[in-house]
């Protein structure tokens, strides 16, 4: 199966990793949450993901914008993370329509699958909350195997962070996160990331690399009156905002 | 100069926070011992007879160990200054096998050697070390009239060594009611910019009318109606726990004030419902402040 992070409305990479995907003869695609934010043209994803199939858990963005709330629920205190976040988040609402916003909150919380003999549990943020950041310099190996105890699953799937990892646990579970396929991986590189996860018997990890046309998508960015720095970010490959709750391992890495 | 935070008694209708679980273990590793004495200090630490006692650091390792099988997310350093403490690397080592650790200082004790100890501390662990230095105004001047001589200096040389490891650290600030909202942000960020910071983090708190920034007048508590729908949920004592001399207790802020304290011994016995008792739960509420990082 297929596992979609952060879209971020990003129908660009949508349609360049939903390709990839069907190449390589994916059974099943996944979407862990947060269609919108961000990028252009926010209704432009979900004609994508119901064409291919797609089965979507809600992700924080998907709650505000479904439910009309008053913020995309980030949680930042930052003052400019903020101001990024309040422009991109009512873009986002002004963009979309109101039967996907209907649809958005209809979405569930979490999803389970089976893979092969495995339990596998799907959420945005965390099983215990949708904005729960699980970074993998911030996530406790502990806290995994809890979670993976009072959630009862063997393989947990989570987003939220836009940086993917894995970590397989002591007790022979699974937790990873898939990245995003929204926003490049703060590497200096514009291409995205998803994860194709197979059981053979055992459960392995792939994280894919997908390459699209960032300097098109930039240019929509653009053309919308969205932030300079959002398409900075897409055309460079560095994170530019939504830069506080990145914790100082991962912050190191990129250039801002 | 003391002032030692006032506790109150806890009314009988005083609302409650749920608990729900343990995301955030504290240690107030020295005490309220410091070496700076600031005029702000909610929990009036000084370097002269300190009014809370410091840890030890067995009691520091086997909180460690019960916090660990609780599934804790993230551990925090803080005082009084924990840098006054010789165990605090080894304690800070321990703490980044469980999890993400954070100490907070005000940078005086961070020297060449001390920000090389903390790096190879950090480059050894898979979870981040993250180092909170207080500056509280963007000009020597400013800060130094609230923390204390030196302490801009200090601190910003801090700042610049741990940044030049790789460590970029928080400036954390106490506002000021009378600045204009935003200003001090602003302020501080370009202060870390032109100084060459590469990473420039900045985290705001709210002015705790306690300890030392105490005032007189009438002091309102939180009633039912102030939390009620489950808001009490979102307050951080719902997921977090401070150790301190005497036991466990509520907050960081709260921290060794009787009333606040939930159990004497073992941690679990201190994931109950907290009872928001103290004028400064009024403050914890209306500002949405978190202790946390981010």
């Amino acid at each position: 199966v297929a596992l979609l992070g952060g879209v971020y409305a990003n129908h660009l990479a949508l349609e360049a990793v939903l390709a990839d995907a069907r190449v390589r003869g994916v059974e099943r695609v996944y979407c862990l949450g947060d269609l919108g934010g961000f990028g252009p043209h926010p209704d432009r994803v979900f004609p994508l993901l119901r064409d291919a199939g797609v089965a979507c858990v809600q992700g924080n963005y998907d709650v505000s914008v479904g439910r009309g709330l008053a913020d995309c629920g980030c949680g930042y205190t930052d003052p400019r993370d903020n101001h990024f976040a309040r422009v991109s988040y009512q873009y986002t609402v002004r963009n979309t329509s109101a039967a996907n916003r209907r649809w958005l909150a209809a979405l569930p919380a979490a999803l389970r699958l089976t893979l092969g003999d495995h339990r596998v549990l799907l959420a945005h943020g965390s099983p215990r909350q949708v904005n729960e950041f699980l970074w993998e310099s911030t996530t406790p190996t502990g806290l995994l195997e809890r979670l993976c105890d009072v959630h009862e699953t063997d393989v947990l799937g989570v987003t939220h962070t836009g940086l993917k990892w894995q970590r397989a646990l002591p007790s022979g579970r699974l937790a990873v996160n898939v990245g995003a396929i929204g926003r490049p991986e703060n590497d200096g590189t514009p291409a995205v990331w998803y994860t194709i996860l197979t059981a053979d018997p055992e459960v392995a990890v792939e994280f894919v690399r997908v390459e699209y046309d960032a300097e098109t998508l930039a240019r929509e960015m653009e053309a919308e009156g969205l932030p300079p720095e959002f398409a900075e970010t897409i055309r460079t490959g560095w994170w530019t905002c939504c830069l506080e709750a990145m914790p100082v391992k991962e912050r190191a890495r990129g250039r801002h | 100069m003391r002032a030692a935070p006032v506790d109150v008694p806890v009314a009988a209708d005083a609302p409650r926070a749920a608990f729900r679980e343990l995301r955030e273990l504290w240690f107030q590793l020295p005490g309220t011992r410091c070496n700076l004495a600031c005029r702000h200090c909610f929990n009036a630490s000084g370097p002269h007879a300190p009014w809370l006692a410091p840890l030890t650091a067995a009691e520091v390792r086997r909180y460690l160990a019960e916090a660990e099988a609780l599934g804790v997310k993230e551990l925090y350093f803080t005082g009084g200054e924990p840098f006054l403490r010789p165990e605090l690397f080894a304690l800070v080592a321990d703490a980044l096998a469980v999890a993400p650790t954070t100490v907070l200082t005000n940078g005086l004790l961070i020297d060449d050697a001390a920000a090389d100890r903390l790096a190879t501390l950090a480059a050894g662990s898979l979870y981040s070390l993250e180092l909170r230095v207080s500056l509280d105004a963007p000009t020597a001047a400013a800060n130094d009239a609230v923390r204390g001589r030196g302490a801009f200096a200090g601190a910003l040389a801090a700042i610049r060594r741990l940044d030049a490891r790789g460590l970029h650290p928080i400036v954390t600030a106490v506002d000021d009611p009378e600045r204009a909202p935003g200003s001090l942000y602003a302020a501080l960020r370009a202060v870390l910019v032109a100084g060459g910071v590469t990473r420039p983090r900045v985290k705001i708190l709210p002015l705790l009318r306690m300890g030392r920034a105490a005032t007189r007048g009438p002091s309102p508590r939180l009633t039912a109606v102030d939390v009620a729908d489950g808001d009490a949920a979102t307050l951080p004592c719902s997921a977090s726990r401070v150790v301190a001399a005497g036991g466990v207790y509520a907050c960081p802020i709260l921290a060794g004030l009787p009333n606040a304290r939930l159990a004497a011994g073992a941690l679990a016995a201190a994931l109950v419902d907290t009872p928001l008792y103290h004028p400064v739960c009024v403050a914890c509420r209306e500002t949405g402040i978190t202790c946390r990082n981010a």
